[in-house]
C-alpha cells in the first residue's frame, strides 16, 4: 500500500462531516458574541475610556444571548468609568465602584435598601423560581437570573440612554410584538429555538430586558411576563438568596475570604469595598482582585527599589493564590481564578508584570 | 496592534475564517460532540484575551491548533470545565452529530483501531496530515517539534499503520462517506 493508498483510507476514516456547520443553526455566531463579551485580558495601554459591555454589543445582531449567557470573568470584569486619583495597586472594578463613604463601610441593612431602591426589583411572580446568579447593580447594569428547573430567565438592566441602541439591535432578531410586563410597556423578541426576550421600555435611568433559556413554550413565556412583578425594596432583599452579598454584608463576607490570604502592607481590610449585590463568585473576584493588585503593586515597588526581602515577600504572596480557597471555589464556576494564577505566573516567570494586567484583574 | 475596533475586526474574521476548521479539529479528537463545543469556545476564547498579540493572518490557523491541541490534552486529561459559554453550540452538535453508519463499515473500524494504537504523537502527525490537510513544517508549528522530527513520524506512523490494517482492505476510496443516518430536525 502506497502512502497515497494509505491516507486515503485514513481520510475515509475521517469522522468529521463536512456539511456540519450549515446546521448548526447560527450557534456559531452566538458563540462568538458570548466570547467577544468577555473581557480581553491585554487591553490598550492608553487609559482611554474602556467600550462597555452593551456597547460593543449593541451593534451585534442578536446579541443578547452574549450578554446573558456569560456570567463568568465577563460579569467580574465590569468596565468602570475612570476614577482619578487613585492609589498605586488600588482596585477599580469590576463589580462596583469603590467610591469613599459607600460599600464595606458598614450601614448594614439600610445600606442594602439603599441600593435596593435605586435599581428597578422586578421578580418573577409564579412560584418554584429562585434566583441564583446576581451581579452589578453597583452602576447602571445588573443581571439576575431566576431558575425553575430545566427552565431559566435572565432579567438584565442597562442604563436607559442604551435603550435606542439595543432595541434597533433587537429589530434584527425579529419584528416586535408589543406587551406589558410589571406595567410597563415592551416588546417581546422572536429568537428562534423556544428562545424569546422582552425588553421593557425605559423606566427611570434604566431598561430591562427578559430573556428566556432556549425550549420555551410562548405559552410559558407569555404567562411567566404576566406574573412578573415590581416590588419594594424590602421585598425583593428578601427575594435574593442568602450567599448573595450585599452592601450591609460586605465586611462580614470579606474576612471570611481574607482569612487564609496574605494581606498586602499598607492594605486596609475594613476598607474592602465592593458595591451593589452579588452573588459569592463575583464577590469572591472583588475581594481577590483588590488584594492581588495590591501585591502585584508592592511586588513592582520592591523591585524598583531594589528591596529583595519586599519582593521575595510579595512574590510568595501571590504564588500563594495558587492556594486561596476562595479561588478554588470559584474554580469550577468561571475563569476569575485562572485569570489571577495566569499573571501572578507569568510576572514570576518573566520577573515582569504582565502588560495589560491592570484591566486584566480591574487594578487602578 | 490597531485600535480596540480593529483588533475586534479582525478576531471576527479569525473566527469566520477558521470556525470550522477548529471544529472540525476538536470533532474529530473528543468521544462527545457537546466536549468540541467546549474545546472550540476555550480555543477561541484565548485568542480573544489575546487579540492584541495575535499572530499575522499566515500563521493564525497554526497557532490556533496549537491552542486546541493544549485544550484538548486538557480535555482529556479531565481539565477543561464547562464555560458558560458556547452553550447552544454544545446543543446543536449534541442535537445533529449522529452515528454515522458509514463509520461502523470494517475498514473505517480498522483504520480508526489502528489509529488509536498509534502513539499518540505519530498519530497527531498523522491526523494532522491527513484530517486537517497540514505540510510537516505546519505540523511542526502545531505540535512544538521540527518538521524534520515530523517527517519521521509521519513515516513511522504510516508504517505502523500498514502493519496493523495491512494490504488486504481492497482499493481505497469506496462511497463511505455518505452520510446516511437520519438527522434530526433543527430545533428543540
Amino acid at each position: 500500500m502506497t502512502d497515497k493508498h494509505l491516507d486515503r483510507q485514513v481520510r475515509d476514516a475521517d469522522p468529521y462531516r463536512p456539511d456540519l456547520v450549515a446546521r448548526l443553526g447560527g450557534a456559531e455566531q452566538q458563540l462568538l458574541e458570548e466570547i467577544m463579551s468577555t473581557p480581553k485580558l491585554d487591553v490598550v495601554e492608553n487609559p482611554a475610556p474602556r467600550r462597555g459591555l452593551p456597547r460593543r454589543l449593541a451593534g451585534a445582531v442578536a446579541a443578547a444571548a452574549a450578554v446573558t449567557a456569560v456570567i463568568g470573568v465577563a460579569a467580574v470584569l465590569r468596565d468602570q468609568p475612570g476614577d482619578g486619583g487613585a492609589t498605586p495597586g488600588a482596585w477599580s472594578g469590576p463589580l462596583g465602584l469603590p467610591s469613599a463613604g459607600t460599600g464595606g463601610a458598614g450601614g448594614g441593612y439600610e445600606l442594602d435598601l439603599k441600593a435596593a431602591e435605586e435599581h428597578p426589583r422586578l421578580l418573577v411572580g409564579q412560584s418554584g423560581w429562585k434566583i441564583t446568579t446576581v451581579y452589578g447593580f453597583a452602576a447602571a447594569e445588573g443581571t439576575i437570573e431566576f431558575v425553575n428547573g430545566k427552565r431559566s430567565i435572565q432579567m438584565n438592566w442597562y442604563a436607559a440612554d442604551q435603550y435606542d441602541s439595543y432595541y434597533k439591535d433587537r429589530l434584527e432578531v425579529s419584528k416586535p410584538e408589543p406587551t406589558t410586563v410589571a406595567g410597563t410597556e415592551a416588546s417581546v423578541f422572536t429568537y428562534g429555538g423556544g428562545d424569546w426576550a422582552a425588553m421593557l421600555k425605559p423606566a427611570g435611568s434604566t431598561f430591562v430586558e427578559l430573556r428566556t433559556s432556549s425550549g420555551w413554550q410562548r405559552s410559558e413565556f407569555d404567562a411567566l411576563l404576566a406574573s412578573v412583578k415590581r416590588v419594594d425594596a424590602k421585598a425583593f432583599l428578601a427575594a435574593l438568596p442568602a450567599e448573595v452579598v450585599t452592601p450591609g454584608k460586605v465586611r462580614e463576607e470579606a474576612a471570611k475570604v481574607l482569612a487564609d490570604m496574605p494581606i498586602p502592607p499598607g492594605f486596609d481590610v475594613s476598607a474592602v469595598n465592593v458595591d451593589g449585590a452579588n452573588s459569592p463568585y463575583h464577590f469572591g473576584a472583588a475581594v481577590t482582585g483588590q488584594v492581588t493588585c495590591s501585591w502585584i503593586a508592592e511586588w513592582s515597588r520592591a523591585k524598583d527599589a531594589g528591596d529583595k526581602e519586599a519582593l521575595g515577600r510579595a512574590a510568595a504572596a501571590l504564588q500563594s493564590s495558587h492556594q486561596w480557597k476562595v479561588l478554588k471555589d470559584m474554580n469550577a464556576e468561571g475563569d476569575w481564578p485562572e485569570a489571577i494564577w495566569d499573571t501572578v505566573d507569568q510576572m514570576i516567570k518573566k520577573n515582569k508584570a504582565p502588560e495589560g494586567y491592570r484591566e486584566g484583574l480591574g487594578c487602578q | 496592534m490597531g485600535s480596540g475596533t480593529e483588533q475586534e475586526d479582525r478576531f471576527r474574521r479569525v473566527y469566520a475564517g477558521n470556525f470550522e476548521a477548529l471544529l472540525a479539529y476538536a470533532l474529530r479528537r473528543v468521544d462527545q460532540p457537546a466536549d468540541a463545543a467546549d474545546v472550540v469556545a476555550e480555543t477561541f476564547l484565548v485568542a480573544w484575551r489575546r487579540s492584541r498579540e495575535l499572530p499575522p493572518d499566515d500563521e493564525i490557523k497554526l497557532w490556533l491548533y496549537g491552542v486546541a491541541r493544549r485544550v484538548l490534552a486538557n480535555h482529556h486529561r479531565g481539565g477543561v470545565r464547562r464555560e458558560r459559554l458556547g452553550e447552544r453550540l454544545r446543543q446543536r452538535l449534541t442535537a445533529i452529530v449522529t452515528r454515522d453508519p458509514g463509520s461502523e463499515v470494517p475498514q473505517r473500524l480498522a483504520v480508526q483501531d489502528a489509529l488509536s494504537r498509534l502513539p499518540e504523537t505519530d498519530r497527531e502527525v498523522l491526523t494532522l496530515t491527513v484530517w486537517e490537510g497540514l505540510q510537516p513544517r505546519e505540523i511542526a508549528e502545531v505540535v512544538g517539534a521540527s518538521a524534520a522530527a515530523v517527517r519521521t513520524r509521519l513515516s513511522r506512523a504510516r508504517s505502523r499503520m500498514r502493519e496493523m490494517i495491512g494490504d488486504d482492505l481492497g482499493p481505497p476510496g469506496h462511497v463511505l462517506d455518505v452520510l446516511t443516518a437520519i438527522v434530526p430536525e433543527e430545533g428543540r
